[in-house]
Protein backbone atom coordinates (compact mmCIF):
# COMPACT_ATOMS: atom_id res chain seq x y z
CA UNK A 1 0.00 0.00 0.00
CA UNK A 2 2.91 2.18 0.43
CA UNK A 3 3.38 2.67 -3.58
CA UNK A 4 -0.16 4.57 -3.61
CA UNK A 5 -0.32 7.30 -0.83
CA UNK A 6 -3.58 8.24 -0.34
CA UNK A 7 -5.42 5.18 -2.14
CA UNK A 8 -7.58 3.42 0.16
CA UNK A 9 -8.15 0.52 -2.30
CA UNK A 10 -7.29 -2.86 -1.64
CA UNK A 11 -4.46 -4.00 -4.14
CA UNK A 12 -6.98 -6.32 -5.91
CA UNK A 13 -9.87 -3.63 -5.94
CA UNK A 14 -7.30 -1.15 -7.50
CA UNK A 15 -6.21 -4.12 -10.03
CA UNK A 16 -9.92 -4.29 -10.87
CA UNK A 17 -10.29 -0.26 -11.71
CA UNK A 18 -12.60 -0.03 -8.71
CA UNK A 19 -13.74 3.05 -7.12
CA UNK A 20 -13.79 6.30 -8.69
CA UNK A 21 -12.54 7.66 -11.65
CA UNK A 22 -11.65 11.08 -9.90
CA UNK A 23 -13.20 13.14 -12.87
CA UNK A 24 -16.59 13.23 -11.53
CA UNK A 25 -16.92 16.62 -10.22
CA UNK A 26 -14.97 18.20 -13.43
CA UNK A 27 -17.50 16.53 -15.29
CA UNK A 28 -20.75 17.32 -13.84
CA UNK A 29 -19.46 21.42 -13.79
CA UNK A 30 -19.04 21.05 -17.77
CA UNK A 31 -22.24 18.76 -18.24
CA UNK A 32 -24.04 22.12 -16.37
CA UNK A 33 -21.74 24.91 -17.61
CA UNK A 34 -23.06 23.73 -20.91
CA UNK A 35 -26.44 23.60 -20.03
CA UNK A 36 -26.84 26.68 -18.99
CA UNK A 37 -24.96 28.17 -22.03
CA UNK A 38 -27.84 26.00 -23.95
CA UNK A 39 -30.60 27.92 -22.63
CA UNK A 40 -30.07 31.51 -24.60
CA UNK A 41 -28.05 29.38 -27.06
CA UNK A 42 -31.27 26.85 -28.60
CA UNK A 43 -33.61 29.91 -28.67
CA UNK A 44 -31.44 31.61 -31.02
CA UNK A 45 -30.55 28.17 -32.94
CA UNK A 46 -34.44 27.95 -33.04
CA UNK A 47 -35.03 31.70 -33.89
CA UNK A 48 -31.92 31.06 -36.53
CA UNK A 49 -33.65 27.82 -37.79
CA UNK A 50 -36.84 29.51 -38.75
CA UNK A 51 -35.61 32.57 -40.26
CA UNK A 52 -34.11 29.55 -42.84
CA UNK A 53 -37.66 28.08 -43.36
CA UNK A 54 -38.21 28.40 -46.92
CA UNK A 55 -35.07 29.59 -48.05
CA UNK A 56 -33.07 27.86 -51.01
CA UNK A 57 -29.44 26.88 -51.40
CA UNK A 58 -28.13 30.76 -51.76
CA UNK A 59 -30.84 31.68 -49.54
CA UNK A 60 -29.68 29.43 -46.28
CA UNK A 61 -25.92 29.90 -47.21
CA UNK A 62 -25.68 34.26 -47.06
CA UNK A 63 -28.15 34.00 -44.04
CA UNK A 64 -25.62 31.67 -41.98
CA UNK A 65 -22.63 34.07 -43.58
CA UNK A 66 -23.32 36.79 -41.35
CA UNK A 67 -21.35 37.55 -38.41
CA UNK A 68 -24.11 36.88 -35.75
CA UNK A 69 -25.75 33.34 -37.00
CA UNK A 70 -22.16 31.90 -38.03
CA UNK A 71 -21.05 32.59 -34.42
CA UNK A 72 -24.52 31.66 -32.59
CA UNK A 73 -23.91 28.43 -34.52
CA UNK A 74 -20.82 27.56 -33.78
CA UNK A 75 -21.04 28.43 -30.28
CA UNK A 76 -24.86 26.23 -30.24
CA UNK A 77 -22.75 23.16 -32.02
CA UNK A 78 -19.91 23.67 -29.83
CA UNK A 79 -21.32 23.55 -26.38
CA UNK A 80 -24.57 21.04 -27.76
CA UNK A 81 -21.89 18.77 -28.94
CA UNK A 82 -19.79 18.94 -25.54
CA UNK A 83 -23.19 18.42 -23.54
CA UNK A 84 -24.32 15.49 -25.20
CA UNK A 85 -21.00 13.72 -25.03
CA UNK A 86 -21.23 14.07 -21.35
CA UNK A 87 -24.55 13.32 -21.48
CA UNK A 88 -24.37 9.80 -23.22
CA UNK A 89 -21.51 9.00 -21.37
CA UNK A 90 -23.10 9.03 -17.98
CA UNK A 91 -25.88 6.93 -19.38
CA UNK A 92 -23.30 4.08 -21.09
CA UNK A 93 -21.49 4.33 -17.23
CA UNK A 94 -25.28 3.62 -16.13
CA UNK A 95 -26.01 0.62 -17.98
CA UNK A 96 -23.08 -1.03 -19.64
CA UNK A 97 -20.76 -2.80 -17.69
CA UNK A 98 -17.29 -4.76 -18.68
CA UNK A 99 -15.69 -4.38 -22.07
CA UNK A 100 -18.51 -3.27 -24.05
CA UNK A 101 -18.28 0.00 -21.25
CA UNK A 102 -14.70 1.04 -22.61
CA UNK A 103 -15.91 0.30 -26.29
CA UNK A 104 -19.07 2.66 -26.52
CA UNK A 105 -17.19 5.31 -24.21
CA UNK A 106 -14.39 4.94 -27.24
CA UNK A 107 -17.21 5.03 -29.89
CA UNK A 108 -19.73 7.85 -27.88
CA UNK A 109 -16.20 10.34 -27.84
CA UNK A 110 -14.70 9.98 -30.89
CA UNK A 111 -18.07 10.64 -32.47
CA UNK A 112 -18.94 13.39 -31.24
CA UNK A 113 -15.62 14.83 -31.75
CA UNK A 114 -16.10 14.10 -35.50
CA UNK A 115 -19.64 15.45 -35.61
CA UNK A 116 -18.36 18.75 -33.88
CA UNK A 117 -14.98 18.90 -36.34
CA UNK A 118 -17.42 18.29 -39.20
CA UNK A 119 -20.34 21.10 -38.07
CA UNK A 120 -17.61 23.56 -36.96
CA UNK A 121 -15.84 23.19 -40.90
CA UNK A 122 -18.99 23.05 -42.66
CA UNK A 123 -20.28 26.44 -40.39
CA UNK A 124 -16.68 28.19 -41.30
CA UNK A 125 -16.91 26.74 -44.93
CA UNK A 126 -20.15 28.35 -45.17
CA UNK A 127 -19.03 31.89 -43.58
CA UNK A 128 -15.61 32.30 -45.74
CA UNK A 129 -16.37 30.96 -48.85
CA UNK B 1 -27.48 -5.31 -17.90
CA UNK B 2 -24.69 -6.54 -15.72
CA UNK B 3 -22.00 -7.65 -17.46
CA UNK B 4 -19.69 -9.81 -15.44
CA UNK B 5 -17.29 -11.42 -18.35
CA UNK B 6 -14.79 -8.80 -17.09
CA UNK B 7 -13.93 -10.55 -13.66
CA UNK B 8 -15.66 -14.04 -14.11
CA UNK B 9 -16.67 -15.78 -10.71
CA UNK B 10 -17.42 -12.60 -9.31
CA UNK B 11 -20.65 -11.20 -8.64
CA UNK B 12 -21.76 -8.64 -11.39
CA UNK B 13 -21.15 -5.01 -9.76
CA UNK B 14 -24.17 -2.98 -9.31
CA UNK B 15 -25.17 -0.59 -11.71
CA UNK B 16 -28.11 2.12 -11.21
CA UNK B 17 -30.54 2.87 -11.38
CA UNK B 18 -33.03 0.14 -10.65
CA UNK B 19 -36.00 1.77 -12.13
CA UNK B 20 -38.06 -1.91 -11.94
CA UNK B 21 -38.25 -2.09 -8.53
CA UNK B 22 -39.96 1.21 -7.82
CA UNK B 23 -43.55 2.57 -7.95
CA UNK B 24 -43.67 4.72 -11.54
CA UNK B 25 -43.89 8.31 -10.76
CA UNK B 26 -44.25 11.44 -12.85
CA UNK B 27 -41.27 13.25 -11.58
CA UNK B 28 -39.72 9.34 -12.45
CA UNK B 29 -41.54 9.21 -16.22
CA UNK B 30 -40.07 12.89 -16.38
CA UNK B 31 -36.77 11.62 -15.47
CA UNK B 32 -36.31 8.75 -18.13
CA UNK B 33 -38.07 11.34 -21.01
CA UNK B 34 -35.25 13.35 -20.03
CA UNK B 35 -32.63 10.80 -20.86
CA UNK B 36 -34.68 9.62 -23.96
CA UNK B 37 -34.87 13.06 -24.98
CA UNK B 38 -31.45 13.86 -24.98
CA UNK B 39 -30.44 10.40 -26.37
CA UNK B 40 -33.08 11.56 -29.96
CA UNK B 41 -31.02 14.70 -29.89
CA UNK B 42 -27.95 12.90 -30.69
CA UNK B 43 -30.08 11.94 -33.78
CA UNK B 44 -31.43 15.60 -33.99
CA UNK B 45 -27.71 16.95 -33.90
CA UNK B 46 -26.32 14.52 -36.77
CA UNK B 47 -29.38 16.25 -38.94
CA UNK B 48 -28.38 19.61 -38.32
CA UNK B 49 -24.39 17.90 -39.40
CA UNK B 50 -26.33 17.15 -42.68
CA UNK B 51 -27.53 20.49 -42.84
CA UNK B 52 -24.77 22.51 -42.47
CA UNK B 53 -22.67 19.77 -44.34
CA UNK B 54 -24.89 20.19 -47.25
CA UNK B 55 -25.09 23.75 -47.27
CA UNK B 56 -21.34 24.25 -47.23
CA UNK B 57 -21.26 21.87 -50.46
CA UNK B 58 -22.89 22.54 -54.09
CA UNK B 59 -26.75 23.24 -54.45
CA UNK B 60 -27.35 19.43 -55.64
CA UNK B 61 -26.32 18.27 -52.02
CA UNK B 62 -28.57 21.29 -50.17
CA UNK B 63 -31.37 19.68 -52.82
CA UNK B 64 -31.36 16.33 -51.59
CA UNK B 65 -31.22 17.61 -47.83
CA UNK B 66 -34.23 19.62 -47.91
CA UNK B 67 -35.64 17.24 -49.89
CA UNK B 68 -35.47 14.63 -47.20
CA UNK B 69 -36.57 17.56 -44.69
CA UNK B 70 -39.33 18.74 -47.02
CA UNK B 71 -40.93 14.80 -47.23
CA UNK B 72 -43.87 13.51 -44.76
CA UNK B 73 -40.95 11.60 -43.09
CA UNK B 74 -38.65 14.34 -42.98
CA UNK B 75 -41.41 16.73 -41.80
CA UNK B 76 -42.05 13.77 -39.22
CA UNK B 77 -38.06 13.78 -38.22
CA UNK B 78 -38.09 17.29 -37.58
CA UNK B 79 -41.21 17.67 -35.36
CA UNK B 80 -40.09 15.03 -33.22
CA UNK B 81 -35.87 16.68 -33.28
CA UNK B 82 -37.76 19.66 -32.18
CA UNK B 83 -40.24 18.49 -29.65
CA UNK B 84 -36.94 16.52 -28.25
CA UNK B 85 -35.05 19.99 -27.86
CA UNK B 86 -38.12 21.76 -26.33
CA UNK B 87 -39.11 18.82 -23.98
CA UNK B 88 -35.55 18.52 -23.05
CA UNK B 89 -35.06 22.39 -22.48
CA UNK B 90 -37.48 23.04 -20.21
CA UNK B 91 -36.77 19.72 -18.46
CA UNK B 92 -33.35 20.72 -18.13
CA UNK B 93 -34.65 24.45 -16.42
CA UNK B 94 -36.65 22.32 -14.08
CA UNK B 95 -33.45 20.28 -12.91
CA UNK B 96 -31.34 23.43 -12.77
CA UNK B 97 -34.25 24.31 -10.38
CA UNK B 98 -34.21 21.26 -8.40
CA UNK B 99 -30.28 21.63 -8.04
CA UNK B 100 -30.85 24.77 -6.45
CA UNK B 101 -32.59 23.32 -3.73
CA UNK B 102 -36.50 24.90 -5.01
CA UNK B 103 -39.81 23.17 -5.92
CA UNK B 104 -38.58 20.03 -4.17
CA UNK B 105 -41.34 19.62 -1.80
CA UNK B 106 -44.68 17.25 -2.42
CA UNK B 107 -47.30 18.77 -4.65
CA UNK B 108 -44.99 21.25 -6.58
CA UNK B 109 -42.20 18.69 -7.69
CA UNK B 110 -45.28 16.60 -9.37
CA UNK B 111 -46.42 20.09 -10.88
CA UNK B 112 -42.82 21.23 -12.30
CA UNK B 113 -42.84 18.05 -13.78
CA UNK B 114 -46.53 17.89 -15.42
CA UNK B 115 -45.59 21.70 -16.25
CA UNK B 116 -42.11 20.60 -18.34
CA UNK B 117 -44.46 18.08 -20.24
CA UNK B 118 -46.86 20.66 -21.02
CA UNK B 119 -44.49 23.68 -21.79
CA UNK B 120 -42.34 20.39 -24.22
CA UNK B 121 -44.95 20.17 -26.30
CA UNK B 122 -47.19 23.72 -26.46
CA UNK B 123 -43.16 25.34 -27.61
CA UNK B 124 -43.02 22.63 -30.07
CA UNK B 125 -46.09 22.88 -31.38
CA UNK B 126 -45.64 27.03 -31.10
CA UNK B 127 -42.81 27.24 -33.45
CA UNK B 128 -44.21 24.45 -35.64
CA UNK B 129 -47.08 27.61 -35.93
CA UNK B 130 -44.45 29.85 -36.60
CA UNK B 131 -42.66 27.77 -39.02
CA UNK B 132 -45.55 27.53 -41.39
CA UNK B 133 -46.54 31.02 -41.41
CA UNK B 134 -43.19 32.35 -42.59
CA UNK B 135 -42.88 29.85 -45.10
Amino acid sequence: MTDHPGDLRTPLGRVRFLGSGRTGTADAWVIHLTSVALIPLSIAFVWLALTLVGKDYNGVRAELANPIPAILMLAFVIAGIVHMELGMRSIILDYIGGEARAWALVVNTCFAALLALACVYATLRIAFT
Amino acid sequence: MASSDAHPGQRPRPLSPHLAIYKPTMTMAMSIAHRISGMALYAGVLLLAWFLIAASADASSFTVFSGFLGSFIGRIVLFLATWALFHHLVGGLRHIVWDAGYGLEKPLRDQLAWATLIAGFALTILVWIIGYAVR
